[in-house]
Formats: structure tokens, C-alpha cells, sequence
């Protein structure tokens, strides 16, 4: 447990160390945000066409509200602690990187809800907004990232000590 | 923990969140105050030229500096002098989402591992108002606040990784790894099970 811990906390600084880099930036969290964005205004389009997206900034064309996703709210940090979690937990490298695809879809899937989900209280309440902003979606990411650890590891086949033994 | 107690967990941690919430909001102002104390403590060791006074207003602490104001959009204590006011609910969102977890995995001494929580998030939920001070000053009120702090290129740097650090990691991230610290049987048993 305490060497999964030092993996995590090295890991974890490591990526988000490498995340601030403007070469990561540059080649990585812009085109992602972006892309949230435009998957965004997708989803959205389906009910709602008067929306649309403009790089990082999802737009209302009706009302003119937008939403600009800004570091935090992209997803890439909740991804860099599961990645993290995954990566230092001891299993087999096939388990990890299942684990890390499946992961990875479910935190950000809930990342377009919470992007979604902002986009429209925003509109209706902006204090409800900040308040959803800066605390209950901040929490329940990270929960979602708990998650998802949690139940990867009920998945894991058992270790060999605690195999009930054999006899020779 | 079977399938269906770890559905009933995540639900009771739903519900527990919502009132965590609640709870945390009404009381972030007394729960702060130790931050406040961490805050005046480091400062006055570590930032003794830098910072003339920290007080708490509410939910929010404010560093009073020794800074002149270079222009008129920075707030100023008396004198002229660079105040900053930082709101410490940014930092300590991540208690009531601990409180959440305790309670919902039901697991014995959960009065005792709150306060234990508590007590172990407040250095890092200090860290997150330091740094952001830190990076006001430094980056955010422009150069003419910068300049009179005298940091260098790679203090401003590290100060900002701080920041950043300790505004999108820390506040979530440690608040699970105490709660995985504190439930590590939980955890060992939930591993020695196969979901299907």
C-alpha cells in the first residue's frame, strides 16, 4: 500500500507537471478542450440548435450566454489522478490499460454532463452556476474518479497469497 | 463489500454529500479559521518582508502586504499598501466530499476519522491559499506588484506550478487518499473480490 501511494503521489505530479508544459499545452489540452467543446455542442445541437461551439467556448446563439472551459473544467486533471491511480496499482500492464480506456471514457463522459449541465444552469441561475462550478461538480468528478478506481480493482483477479492453497 | 453494498455505498455517498454541503457551506467561515492561523503562521516565518498582516473576514482570509499599489485596480490596505482577499471555500471543498465517504462507508470511529480528516486537509488547504497569494502577487496584479517582490524567473515559475497544483489537484485528490489511507482494510478486502 505504501509503495502504491508513493507510485500515485510521483505519477500524479509527474503528468500534472507535464500537463503545464507549453508543449502539452500546445499539442494536447487545447486540441482536447476544443474537441469537448464541439462534442459538447453536439450533444446539445440533438435538442438545442441554436448552440454552437468556437474553440473552447460553448455558446448559446440565442441568448448569447457562453461557457468558456478552462483549465479544471477540461477533465484532464481527473484524468491525470486516475491514470495515476491505475498505473501505480499492481496488476498486469493488459488489466491497466483496460482499465485506463474504460476509465478514461466514464470520466470524461461525465465530464461532458457536468459541461453540459453548466451550460443551461448558467443560463437560468448564475449563482446556482458558481455554485455547481466551483464545488459540487468539482466533487463529484473526483468521486466519479473513486469510482471508477474502486471498481477496477473488484475486477482485478485475486492475489496469489490469498488463493486458498493447494495440495501437492 | 458485494456488488449491491458497493451500489449502496456510492448512493449513501450521494446522499451524505448533499448534506456535507450544506453543512460545510454554513460553517466554512469557522471551519477557515485555522487556515487563518496556518496562513499568519507560515507567512510570518517564511514571507516576513513580504506580508505585514493576515486577517480573517468570513469565509475569506486576507494577506496584507508590504507592496505599494502600482495601479488602481489592485486593492489596497491602509498606506497604499497590496491587500488580498482569497476565498477559502476554493480550497476546502474537498472536506465535505471526505465527510461523504467516512459516513458512507460505515466504518467504526467515523467521529474520530472526521476530525482526523479535518485535521490533515488543513495544511493543504493552506498551501492552496499561500499559493495563491503567492501568485497574485508574483503574476496576477501585474509587473509593477511583481517587481517589488524581487522573486526570479524560476520562483515565479514554481509559485504558479504551486497554484495550479494546489487549486486542481489538491483540494479533491487529498480528501481520497486520506479516506483510501483511513479505509485500507476496506480497500484490501474489496480487492480480494472478483465483481463477477
Amino acid at each position: 500500500m505504501v509503495r502504491f501511494f508513493l507510485w500515485f503521489l510521483v505519477l500524479q505530479a509527474a503528468l500534472f507537471g507535464l500537463e503545464l508544459t507549453p508543449w502539452a499545452q500546445q499539442w494536447f489540452v487545447v486540441p482536447w478542450t476544443n474537441t469537448l467543446a464541439a462534442i459538447s455542442a453536439g450533444i446539445v445541437k440533438l435538442f438545442d440548435p441554436q448552440v454552437l461551439a468556437h474553440g473552447k467556448v460553448l455558446k448559446s446563439a440565442s441568448n448569447g450566454f457562453a461557457v468558456s472551459i478552462e483549465a479544471g473544467c477540461n477533465g484532464v486533471e481527473a484524468t491525470i489522478v486516475l491514470v495515476a491511480a491505475v498505473l501505480a496499482f499492481p496488476a498486469s500492464w493488459r488489466r491497466k490499460l483496460a482499465g485506463l480506456a474504460i476509465g478514461i471514457v466514464a470520466v470524461q463522459g461525465l465530464n461532458i454532463v457536468r459541461v453540459i449541465s453548466l451550460f443551461y444552469l448558467g443560463q437560468w441561475n448564475f449563482s446556482v452556476f458558481e455554485w455547481a462550478h466551483l464545488y459540487v461538480w468539482q466533487a463529484l468528478i473526483m468521486l466519479d474518479v473513486l469510482v471508477v478506481w474502486l471498481l477496477w480493482v473488484r475486477t482485478l483477479p485475486r492475489p496469489e497469497a490469498d488463493l486458498p492453497a493447494v495440495a501437492a | 463489500m458485494p456488488s449491491g453494498s458497493f451500489a449502496r455505498f456510492v448512493l449513501l455517498v450521494f446522499a451524505w454529500l448533499a448534506c456535507a454541503l450544506f453543512v460545510w457551506w454554513f460553517a466554512s467561515a469557522l471551519l477557515a479559521w485555522p487556515i487563518a492561523l496556518l496562513a499568519e503562521l507560515v507567512s510570518r516565518l517564511a514571507l516576513p518582508d513580504l506580508v505585514q498582516a493576515v486577517e480573517q473576514h468570513g469565509d475569506k482570509i486576507t494577506f496584507v502586504t508590504s507592496l505599494h499599489a502600482a495601479n488602481a485596480t489592485v486593492a489596497t490596505a491602509a498606506g497604499g499598501l497590496v491587500s488580498d482577499d482569497i476565498d477559502v471555500r476554493h480550497f476546502t471543498f474537498g472536506l465535505p466530499l471526505l465527510a461523504a465517504l467516512i459516513l458512507a462507508a460505515r466504518a467504526p470511529h467515523r467521529g474520530r476519522n472526521l476530525l482526523i480528516g479535518y485535521a490533515v486537509l488543513l495544511p493543504f488547504q493552506t498551501w492552496g491559499v499561500i499559493a495563491e497569494f503567492l501568485e497574485d502577487i508574483a503574476v496576477g496584479f501585474g509587473p509593477g506588484v511583481a517587481s517589488q517582490t524581487g522573486f526570479s524567473a524560476w520562483q515565479r515559475e514554481a509559485i504558479a506550478f504551486a497554484y495550479q497544483f494546489g487549486a486542481l489537484i489538491l483540494p479533491t485528490v487529498v480528501p481520497a487518499v486520506v479516506w483510501v489511507l483511513m479505509h485500507r482494510r476496506l480497500l484490501e478486502d474489496f480487492a480480494r473480490r472478483r465483481a463477477v
